[in-house]
C-alpha cells in the first residue's frame, strides 16, 4: 500500500484526505491488508452464496401503490419548485 | 422504578451515562404497556435519526423501522435512540460522532460497541429492553461489558426495513435486556416474515417452545488469547454449566481464523457502497455550496462529516472490491464464509451449541482505547465475527465478574432458525446465575 | 470498421423495479416517489416480478441462453441524478447472454447479453448553473442489450435498431401511438482503438454520431495521429463528438453482489414463457414458406401484423393464390381505411373470398364487395368508381403501349400510370387501389 494508492481511492470514494490523513491510513489499510493476505490460505469452497442464509425468489406483483405523501417525502429536502437542489453538473 | 419515574429520571439519567442520542420529551409514560429504545441506526419517524453519524444530522425518517413499529403497535413507548459508533463501525461506541456512553460499573470504561447505547439503557434502567443490532458482534460485546443477556438472531429473522446499513448481508436486529426471559418476549413481537424485507421472507416458523440444550461444543480456538480472569471466568461458568446437565466437548473448529478478515472484507465492501448515498443531497446536511462541481461538492461533504474510522472503512472497502486495485479478496472472502459455514453446520450435527467467552477481556478503559490501533480493535472481535459472518444466531449471558467488578460474558451460537434453544438455556443459567446489577445514582 | 451497441429501453411496468411508485408520466417533479427510489437511509428494494418477465421474453426474442439463475449487482458512481450514488443492475449471471439477431434475416449480429436494471433521476441545469434534480424517474425498469461489435457501418447500425425496436415493440405490446425512446452508447473503432460515445438518444442521432465520430476517426489515422481509448459524447447540434474523459473500464464502479435481493430462480418462469413471432420472423417465414415476393411479404406485416395473419388464414382455407390475389391485393390496399373507420371483423372479408372461390360471385364482384365493406362505400358506387379507374388506365394503355413493354422489364413503369391517374382525379382513389388496379390490368395485357 502507497500513498499514491490510498490517494486513488479516495478519489472514488469521494473523500478528500490530507496529507497527514494519507499517511495515517496508509500505514492503517497496509496493515489491515497484510492481514487479509491471510484469506490465501483459507480451504477453497465452490459455494459462495449471495447471503448466509438462502434468499430465493423473493418478487411483488407489478401493482402501482403510493403509500406515503409526497409532500412528506421531500419536506426535509432543499428543493425549489419541488426539484431536488444539487450542485453543479460540469 | 414505575415507568412514570424512569420518564421523569431520563434526562438525569442520560446526563449520567449518555446512553441516548434524541430522547422523547415527555414525563410521563402515559398508558404504555412497556419502555423500550433502540439503536439509532433503526428509523423512527418521531425522532431523528442519525445512525451515530453527523452526516445525517437532521434527518427525521417518515417511516418507523418494522421492529420499531412493532414494538409500537404492542404498547411499547419509545423513550430514546441509543448511541453507537457512526454507523456501526467499531468495538466500543466510541467511534460516536455524537456522545459516547459510559460503562454503568466504571464511567471511565466503554460500553463496548456498536450497540453500546442500548446495552447501557439495559444496564441502567430498570425494566427496560433496547433493540440493537449486530454485524460482526455489536449486540453480544455490549451486552457482555455491561453485565446483560443480548441476543443476535439468525440472519433474516427480523426485518430490517429501517435499518440504515453497515452490512446488508451481516446485519441483525435484536434484543439487550436485564432479564434472559426478556429476550424470547420481545424477539417474538418483533421477528417474522415482512414484505418490505425480502431476506425476511425465507424464515421457517419461529419456534420459540422450550427445548433444553444438552450438549455445547467449545472451539480451542475460542480459548485461545483470552485475559487471565477472563479465561478463569469462563472455565468456572463452563463448570457451572456441566453442574446443569449439559454435556461440554472441546472441539477443533479451523475455519474460525479465517472469519476475521473474510468479515472485514465483505462489511466493508458492503459499506462502502452503503454509505455512497451520504452526499449532502437529500438528507442530513444539505447546505454546501452548490456551485461546486458535483464531484468537488459532494467529496467536501463527507470529508467534513464522516468521521475518522468510517473513512478507514470506505477507503477499505473501495479498495477491496475494485478490481482495478486487484479486487480478488471480495470473491476469496464470500468463499470463507461458506467455509466457516460448513464449520459451525459439522459441529452442531453432534451439539446444541458452540460456546465460548463473548469477549477476550473485560471493558477497558477510554484512554486504553485512544492507544489501540485499528487493526488491534478489529482483532478484539475474533470472539463474535464467526458467528456473524455466518450469519447464525448467537446468545451472551453475564457469568462472572473481574477484579474491578467488570461484568464477564460467555456466548453461546445455535444453527441456523434455532433460536429456541438460546432462550431456554439463558433462562436456564438466568435461574441459577447471581447478577451483579450496577450502582446506578443520579 | 467495428461498431457495437449498448442500448437502453424502458420496460413498461406499471410499478417501478424495485418500490411500487407508479411509472406513468407525472406532471410534477417528485411526486410519484419513496423512500426506495429516493435512496433514504433505512429503506430497502423489492424486485417487481414482471421485470424479471419482460427480460425473459427480450432474452428469447434475441435467441438468447437464459440463465437458470439470475441475481443482482450494485454499481456505484456518483452523480446528482443517483438516489443512492449506488445503480442496482445486473453483472454476473444475467437473466440472457450468448444470442444473435439476424440483420434483414441475412446477416448475424452476435448479442453478447442482457439484463436488467434501475433507470437514474434526471437532471436540469439552471440559468446560475447549479442542477435540479427530478427522481420521478429514479428506479423505473431498463432492459440493456449489448452486441458485440459485428455492426459494419453507421447505417447499417440505424438499421439494426430499427428493425430491433420495432420486434420489441411489438413483443412487449408498446402501443403504436406512444415514443418509445432508445438511448445507445455506440462503440466504434475505425482502426484498432475503440471509442465510445455515450448515452445518444434515438436511431437517427445513433447513426449521426457514429458516422460524425468514424469522420474524426478517419481524419486522426490519415494525419497518423493516436485515437485514444476514451468516452466521448455526442452534439447533436453541431454535430460532432466531444471527448468527457478517459475511458472508464468496468473495474473502476467496484461491482458487489447485492445481497438485499437475495438471488432468482428463472428456469421454470423461462420455459413456461412463450413469446409472439417477431415482425422480422414473420416477413422471413411467410417469404420462404409462401414464396412470396419478399417486397410483398414486407409489406403485408409493415402494414399490419393482423393482415399477415388475415394472409395465411386465407392461405390455409383457400389456397396460396387466393391468399396473393385477394389478400395482397385489395385488402391490403385498403386496409388503412379499414382501420380508419375502426371496423375489425374480418369473417366478411373471408366469407366473399370462399363465395369467390366456389364461384358464387365474380371476380369483379367479389373486388367491389371487399371494397366496399373496408372502405364504407356503397356498393354500387364502388362499382362505378372501379369501373371509372379502369377505363381511365385502360385509356391511358391504350395511348401508351410502350408502358407493356417496359414493365416486363422494369415494373417501375407502372408508375407512370400511377402519376397520370393521380393527376386526373386528384385524392379520389388511394394510391394503394391505384396501383393494385394498375398492374392488374398492365398483367391483363401480356
Amino acid at each position: 500500500m502507497d500513498v499514491k494508492t490510498v490517494r486513488d481511492v479516495a478519489k472514488f470514494a469521494h473523500i478528500a484526505l490530507t496529507d497527514e490523513e494519507a499517511e495515517r491510513y496508509c500505514k492503517d489499510l497496509g496493515d489491515i491488508l497484510s492481514y487479509f493476505e491471510l484469506l490465501n490460505e483459507a480451504p477453497e469452497c465452490n459455494e459462495r452464496g449471495v447471503n448466509p442464509i438462502l434468499v430465493a425468489d423473493i418478487v411483488r406483483d407489478d401493482e402501482p401503490k403510493t403509500e406515503y405523501d409526497a409532500d412528506d417525502l421531500i419536506r426535509d429536502m432543499d428543493t425549489y419548485d419541488r426539484y431536488v437542489r444539487g450542485p453543479r453538473l460540469s | 422504578m414505575s415507568m412514570d419515574s424512569v420518564m421523569k429520571d431520563l434526562k438525569a439519567i442520560n446526563a449520567k451515562y449518555q446512553m441516548f442520542h434524541a430522547m422523547s420529551d415527555d414525563v410521563s409514560a402515559g398508558d404504555a404497556a412497556f419502555l423500550f429504545s433502540a439503536k439509532d441506526n433503526l428509523t423512527s419517524n418521531d425522532m431523528e435519526t442519525c445512525a451515530g453519524s453527523r452526516i445525517l444530522e437532521g434527518y427525521r425518517p417518515i417511516f418507523d423501522a418494522t421492529c420499531i413499529a412493532k414494538l409500537r403497535e404492542a404498547g411499547g413507548k419509545l423513550v430514546g435512540k441509543t448511541n453507537m459508533d457512526e454507523f456501526g463501525f467499531g468495538t466500543f461506541s466510541t467511534n460516536s460522532g455524537f456522545e459516547v456512553p459510559k460503562n454503568p460499573y466504571d464511567l471511565n470504561r466503554a460500553c463496548g460497541g456498536s450497540s453500546g447505547g442500548s446495552a447501557c439503557a439495559a444496564s441502567v434502567i430498570e425494566d427496560h429492553v433496547s433493540l440493537g443490532v449486530s454485524t460482526g458482534g455489536s449486540i453480544c460485546c455490549p451486552a457482555s461489558f455491561c453485565g446483560v443477556y443480548g441476543i443476535a438472531p439468525t440472519y433474516g429473522r427480523v426485518s430490517r426495513f429501517g435499518l440504515i446499513d453497515y452490512g446488508n448481508s451481516l446485519d441483525k436486529i435484536g434484543v439487550i435486556s436485564q432479564k434472559a426471559t426478556d429476550l424470547k418476549k420481545y424477539m417474538e413481537i418483533i421477528a417474522g416474515r415482512d414484505e418490505r424485507d425480502p431476506t425476511s421472507m425465507v424464515q421457517p416458523e419461529f419456534v420459540t417452545a422450550y427445548r433444553k440444550m444438552k450438549s455445547v461444543a467449545i472451539p480451542k480456538e475460542g480459548i485461545e488469547g483470552l485475559s487471565k480472569e477472563v479465561e478463569a471466568i469462563f472455565k468456572d461458568a463452563v463448570e457451572q454449566l456441566k453442574s446443569m446437565g449439559v454435556d461440554v466437548d472441546y472441539v477443533d473448529m479451523p475455519s474460525l481464523k479465517y472469519a476475521m478478515p473474510a468479515y472485514y472484507v465483505l462489511a466493508t465492501s458492503e459499506a462502502s457502497t452503503n454509505l455512497a448515498r451520504y452526499v449532502g443531497m437529500r438528507y442530513g446536511h444539505q447546505e454546501g455550496d452548490h456551485s461546486l462541481k458535483f464531484d468537488d461538492y459532494f467529496t467536501e461533504v463527507r470529508s467534513k462529516y464522516f468521521g475518522d474510522e468510517a473513512k478507514r472503512r470506505i477507503l477499505l472497502g473501495t479498495y477491496a472490491r475494485m478490481a482495478g486495485f486487484g479486487g480478488r479478496h471480495y470473491a476469496k472472502a464470500r468463499e470463507v464464509r461458506q467455509v466457516v459455514i460448513n464449520d459451525y453446520k459439522r459441529v452442531l450435527e453432534t451439539h446444541d451449541a458452540v460456546l465460548a467467552p463473548t469477549m477476550p477481556f473485560t471493558a477497558p478503559r477510554f484512554d486504553d482505547i485512544s492507544k489501540m490501533s485499528a487493526l488491534d480493535s478489529y482483532k478484539a472481535d475474533y470472539l463474535t465475527v464467526p458467528a456473524n459472518i455466518a450469519g447464525t444466531p448467537h446468545l451472551s449471558v453475564p457469568c462472572g465478574y473481574d477484579s474491578d467488578g467488570m461484568p464477564v460474558g460467555m456466548q453461546f451460537v445455535a444453527d441456523h432458525w434455532n433460536e429456541d434453544i438460546l432462550f431456554s438455556v439463558a433462562e436456564d443459567w438466568e435461574k441459577q446465575f447471581d447478577l451483579r446489577r450496577p450502582e446506578v445514582s443520579i | 470498421m467495428k461498431i457495437g451497441l449498448e442500448c437502453h429501453v424502458q420496460l413498461p411496468t406499471k410499478s417501478k423495479m424495485f418500490c411500487s411508485c407508479p411509472t406513468a408520466d407525472c406532471e410534477f417533479p417528485n411526486t410519484y416517489v419513496c423512500p426506495t427510489c429516493l435512496g433514504m437511509p433505512g429503506s430497502r428494494p423489492v424486485l417487481n416480478r414482471q421485470v424479471l418477465v419482460y427480460g425473459i421474453m427480450i432474452a428469447k426474442m434475441l435467441n438468447c441462453e437464459v440463465n437458470d439463475t439470475t441475481w443482482f449487482a450494485r454499481k456505484t458512481y456518483f452523480y446528482p441524478d443517483m438516489s443512492k450514488s449506488v445503480q442496482i443492475t445486473q453483472y454476473d449471471n444475467p437473466i440472457g447472454e450468448r444470442g444473435v439477431y439476424y440483420l434483414d434475416g441475412k446477416k448475424p449480429i452476435r448479442i453478447t447479453r442482457i439484463h436488467v436494471e434501475e433507470d437514474p433521476g434526471s437532471t436540469k441545469r439552471t440559468a446560475d448553473l447549479t442542477s435540479l434534480v427530478d427522481y420521478n424517474r429514479s428506479g423505473i425498469p431498463l432492459a440493456e442489450i449489448v452486441t458485440e461489435p459485428d455492426i459494419a457501418t453507421p447505417a447499417e447500425a440505424r438499421q439494426f435498431l430499427t428493425q430491433m425496436i420495432g420486434d420489441l415493440r411489438h413483443l412487449l405490446d408498446i402501443p403504436d401511438d406512444l415514443e418509445w425512446e432508445v438511448k445507445c452508447d455506440c462503440n466504434i473503432s475505425v482502426g484498432t482503438e475503440r471509442v465510445e460515445i455515450k448515452n445518444v438518444s434515438g436511431l437517427k442521432n445513433a447513426e449521426r454520431a457514429l458516422h460524425s465520430e468514424m469522420v474524426r476517426q478517419i481524419a486522426m489515422i490519415k494525419a497518423k495521429k493516436k485515437i485514444v481509448r476514451e468516452t466521448r459524447r455526442y452534439d447533436p447540434d453541431r454535430d460532432v463528438t466531444i471527448s468527457m474523459r478517459v475511458k472508464e473500464f468496468e473495474d473502476q464502479y467496484g461491482y458487489i453482489d447485492e445481497p438485499d435481493l437475495g438471488v432468482y430462480h428463472i428456469k421454470e418462469l423461462a420455459d413456461s414463457i412463450r413469446i409472439s413471432e417477431s415482425p422480422q420472423n414473420m416477413i422471413l417465414r411467410i417469404t420462404s414458406q409462401y414464396k412470396l415476393d419478399p417486397k410483398m411479404a414486407k409489406q403485408l406485416v409493415n402494414t399490419s401484423m393482423d393482415l399477415a395473419v388475415l394472409f395465411e388464414d386465407i392461405a390455409k382455407e383457400f389456397g396460396t393464390q387466393n391468399a396473393i390475389k385477394w389478400v395482397g391485393g385489395p385488402i391490403s390496399a385498403n386496409w388503412r381505411a379499414m382501420e380508419d373507420r375502426g371496423v375489425t371483423d374480418l369473417a366478411r372479408l373471408k366469407e366473399l373470398i370462399g363465395d369467390f372461390s366456389e364461384g358464387g360471385i365474380t371476380d369483379t364482384q367479389c373486388a367491389i364487395e371487399i371494397k366496399s365493406y373496408m372502405t364504407g362505400q356503397d356498393a354500387a358506387a364502388a362499382q362505378e368508381d372501379s369501373a371509372g379507374l379502369e377505363t381511365l388506365i385502360n385509356e391511358f394503355l391504350d395511348k401508351n403501349p410502350k408502358i407493356v413493354t417496359d414493365y416486363q422489364k422494369n415494373d417501375k413503369a407502372a408508375n407512370q400510370v400511377i402519376g397520370y391517374v393521380m393527376k386526373q382525379t386528384g385524392g379520389k382513389y388511394s394510391s394503394a387501389e391505384v396501383v393494385e388496379t394498375a398492374k392488374k390490368l398492365i398483367e391483363a395485357r401480356f
